[in-house]
């Protein structure tokens, strides 16, 4: 074991770098950054000046990523460090394995420090420093257990791997989903530690304030936590849909179960209530299929819920949603339980990573009227389905004014399903995927809506429930949602 | 007989919708006016209107009962909508009555049918008396709903149409690909040259061939449209306009090859959906068509092909050598005539004829090249 520090004197500011289990690699590291450290120059020249070393680092199977890592993190933090001009940095961590890096205030508090010491978290309003830190710290650790921080090192760990393989690129296709996830991943690693870094700048910056009696630069600080502890909460929302396709928009189809009208007439329902939660998110929404029941209701639907996160959210609702109610198909006024599925489908954004379809297993059947056609017939009817014949998943839109683009909306659609489909097969590659409507087994149900003989809805992954089922059918799901996510991340975590 | 006013914004309708429905609006056309002005399709309407969410609550439930009284009663009489379609187009009506942002939030409150907000006045683009008027024609006079709304959506576009003009078909989205895919892909040449679309009506081939043209590098195509209809050539006018093709599309007035000597033995192509339904067949159409769009543009004479004879004859006068050509007709039996007939008759004038089906797979389009 051996460690080295270095130490920069001049204007105030300290660096001290500690590794432990360097190892050659590490020896190799802390020339450069020595003599560039003692020439005292900028963090660019830093940056490059690491670049070299990777180099050389890039040759050894194993670890070397970290070095890459390591790297544009130091690249990072000195920028900051240089520019501040007071601060000071412990480096700790292990080459190969996970984070590094583990950023502290110039007396060594660190983030797991500021939670571990149970500051008493105040109202908002109190203008106490300590509340403000901890709160935000709090805040933190939720975000890193919502991201799966473990796991995401490990993916990270792994992806670096098949980043350094010399053969890499001879899939490009491969190559270029790999090095994708792993910007992905880097960028949210990045954020978090910015984070981190920033609450600990504001609280060096506070006493440092106290200390030379500067009331403006303690005010401004005080302001900066307080600011820092208002987005930590909203970063803490984001963090639940941190999957790799949550921010896409997305696909809902729901499809009644057996029981003929009264579960159709629920299925319009849940559709109803999906149209208006999007709405009110300010999400577009869009009918792109529709097939109706005989006598009320629809026997099955899709939406298109175009906007940021759309997916994100409603493949929270995935799943088999059972009705409760006193029929009003019923003459006999009997209580019915009917069931709904509800499948969701992302609509991915990046076109790369698109399913091709060849034209040629294609089978497009288009709404005809019988008989001559052409002139003869004068219909706003322009259906279209189309069928991949090789896997035998359809879709069908009839809901756009024109063939031309009924056949348009129908390509979308079976594009994602497509998608989809290749995504279940990368299942193990990739926990991302929901279930398809084929999919989804009736057993499978998610949430119970009663409304006789009391009234109350529950979600039975969560234990989550309401006893006004009318603001729920309303589109009010965003308790359910979110309670589901977090739940499921909770989950994850004790898997881990 | 009440005078049409074809002035856009009171859309020449009906003030009072108790009136009886025959004063309501007419589809006559008076041929004589030199000058028709276009109508303005209703989703091109300001947002001068409004009604209570209530009203219009209200409207739609008596619009959509309405619809559903219909069942498929028209299936069964002539092959019309039946009640499924007609409450798709009710849809489609909100959709162009009310801002486009908040479509479908009125929508999905409409149809959830809660009674929250009832005094929100939502901005129409029309009077509710004249919704009342105008889907009352759609259900018991069969007016076709592309009238009722003054647009037609074919292909990627939204054209303007109204009474006196024919509506364009799904079928006839083809012709487009063929000039794409036959036509253009093999001789990107053709690309700069002058086309033209022969009895245009409302535009939309020559208009759907300028854009296609202009997808070509450095491509300087023109479309020439002809129509003999005034009605048509300012509907078709209005619709270039809406483009933006007026440098790209002349439309000029006149019977077929008439009003295009100038480009005599120029043109690099021809398309046209001219009148092929045979007259015997005309009294027995569905409503929508048989009433409402112009006879002028259907009726095809006693066999339906005598207009589709005449552009062939012109096309080989017409189209320089290499030039393309593409017909719609009546189907089979219509094809294999003309095919016939180019054989027989034109022998040496054209090259590599083909008839082409339509999605149904009827025989539709009989297209090949000038020699």
């Amino acid at each position: 074991m051996s460690a080295f520090i270095f130490k920069r004197a001049g204007n105030g500011s300290s660096l001290i770098s500690q590794y432990s289990r360097t190892k050659t690699r590490a020896l190799c590291f802390s020339q450069p950054l020595h003599s560039f450290l003692d020439s005292n120059q900028n963090s660019k020249v830093l940056d490059s000046g690491y670049s070299s070393i990777l180099l050389k680092s890039l040759k050894k199977p194993r670890g070397s990523f970290w070095a890459l890592q390591n790297s544009s993190f130091l690249g990072s933090q000195n920028q900051h460090s240089f520019h501040l001009n007071l601060k000071g940095w412990i480096w700790a961590g292990q080459f190969g394995t996970q984070a590094a890096i583990e950023p502290c205030t110039s007396d060594g508090l660190t983030v797991d420090g500021i939670t571990g010491s149970k500051w008493t978290i105040l109202e908002e309003s109190e203008s106490d420093w300590r509340s403000h830190a901890a709160a935000t710290a709090q805040s933190i650790q939720v975000i890193k257990k919502r991201l799966q921080w473990k796991k995401l090192m490990v993916r990270l760990d792994m992806l670096s791997v098949e980043l350094n393989k010399p053969d890499l690129w001879n899939d490009p296709v491969h190559a270029g989903k790999i090095s994708r996830e792993h910007g992905s991943l880097m960028g949210k690693i990045k954020e978090v530690k910015t984070f981190e870094q920033e609450l600990l700048e504001h609280i060096d910056m506070i006493k440092l304030a106290r200390e030379e009696n500067d009331s403006e630069l303690e005010s401004e600080s005080m302001k900066a936590l307080l600011r820092m502890r208002r987005d930590s909460k909203d970063k803490e929302l984001e963090a639940l849909l941190a999957g790799e396709h949550d921010s896409c928009s997305c696909y809902i189809e729901v499809q009644a179960g057996a029981g003929g009208t009264e579960s159709m007439d629920w299925a319009a329902m849940v559709m109803q209530m999906y149209q208006t939660w999007a709405q009110r998110r300010g999400y577009g929404v869009t009918v792109v299929d529709e097939m109706p029941g005989e006598i009320a209701g629809i026997k099955r639907a899709t939406i298109k819920v175009d906007g940021e996160y759309a997916f994100g959210y409603a493949k929270a609702e995935v799943g088999v949603h059972r009705l409760v109610r006193i029929s009003p198909f019923d003459s006999g006024k009997r209580r019915h339980t009917s069931f709904a599925a509800v499948a969701v489908i992302p609509i991915l954004g990046d076109v790369s990573t698109h399913v091709q379809i060849n034209e040629s297993d294609l089978r497009i059947e288009r709404f005809r009227a019988g008989g001559a056609g052409g002139q003869h017939v004068n219909t706003t009817e322009s259906a279209v389905r189309i069928v991949h014949i090789p896997t035998g998943i359809t879709a069908t839109c009839q809901n756009e004014r024109s063939q031309h683009q009924n056949k348009a909306s129908a390509m979308a659609v079976l594009q994602s399903r497509l998608d989809q489909l290749e995504m279940a097969h990368q299942a193990q590659m990739n926990s991302q995927h929901t279930q398809s409507l084929t999919e989804i087994s009736w057993g499978n149900q998610i949430r119970t809506y009663v409304l006789h003989p009391y009234r109350m809805v529950k979600d039975l992954r969560t234990n989550y429930e309401v006893s006004d089922p009318d603001s729920v059918l309303e589109g009010d799901l965003d308790d359910f949602i979110l309670s589901y996510l977090s739940a499921s991340l909770d989950k994850d975590d004790d898997e881990q | 007989m009440m005078k049409l006013r074809l002035s856009g914004l009171s859309c020449g309708v009906c003030a009072n919708f108790r009136r009886p429905i025959s004063l309501c609006y007419s589809n006559s056309i008076s041929s004589s006016s030199a000058e028709v002005k276009p109508k303005i399709p209703l989703y091109l309407r300001p947002l001068s209107f409004s009604a209570s969410l209530s009203e219009l609550t209200q409207w739609h439930k008596w619009a959509k009962n309405l619809a559903s009284s219909v069942g498929s009663s028209f299936v069964h009489l002539d092959n019309g909508p039946d009640s499924t379609l007609l409450r798709r187009e009710l849809n489609w009506l909100l959709q162009d009555l009310l801002e486009l942002q908040h479509h479908s939030a009125i929508l999905s409150h409409l149809e959830s049918g809660n009674s929250e907000n009832v005094d929100v006045s939502v901005a129409l683009r029309a009077p509710l008396e004249e919704l009342y008027c105008v889907w009352r024609q759609r259900i018991e006079e069969r007016r076709p709903f592309q009238y009722v709304v003054g647009c037609e959506h074919w292909r990627d576009l939204v054209l303007s149409v109204q009474e006196g003009v024919l509506i364009p078909r799904p079928e006839t989205e083809m012709i487009i690909d063929l000039v794409e895919n036959v036509a253009l892909n093999k001789f990107p040449e053709l690309a700069k040259g002058f086309w033209a679309d022969l009895g245009t009506g409302s535009g939309a081939i020559a208009i759907a061939t300028a854009r296609t043209l202009s997808t070509h590098a450095h491509a300087h195509g023109r479309v020439i449209a002809t129509d003999l209809s005034p009605v048509a050539i300012a509907v078709a006018a209005f619709n270039v306009q809406i483009y933006g093709l007026q440098d790209v599309v002349e439309v000029r007035k006149g019977s077929w090859f008439e009003p295009l000597k100038d480009v005599r033995g120029k043109l690099a192509g021809v398309l046209s959906n001219p009148p092929y339904v045979p007259s015997g067949d005309i009294s027995g159409l569905q409503a929508e068509v048989g009433q409402h769009e112009p006879k002028l543009a259907l009726d095809g004479g006693i066999s339906g092909t005598s207009d589709l004879l005449h552009l062939i004859d012109g096309a080989a006068s017409m189209l320089k050598p290499g030039g393309f050509f593409a017909l719609e007709t009546n189907g089979e039996k219509q094809s294999k005539f003309l095919v016939d007939y180019i054989e027989n008759d034109k022998p040496g004038s054209f090259c590599n004829i083909n008839i082409v089906s339509d999605f149904a797979g009827i025989q539709r389009f009989v297209m090949g090249f000038r020699q």
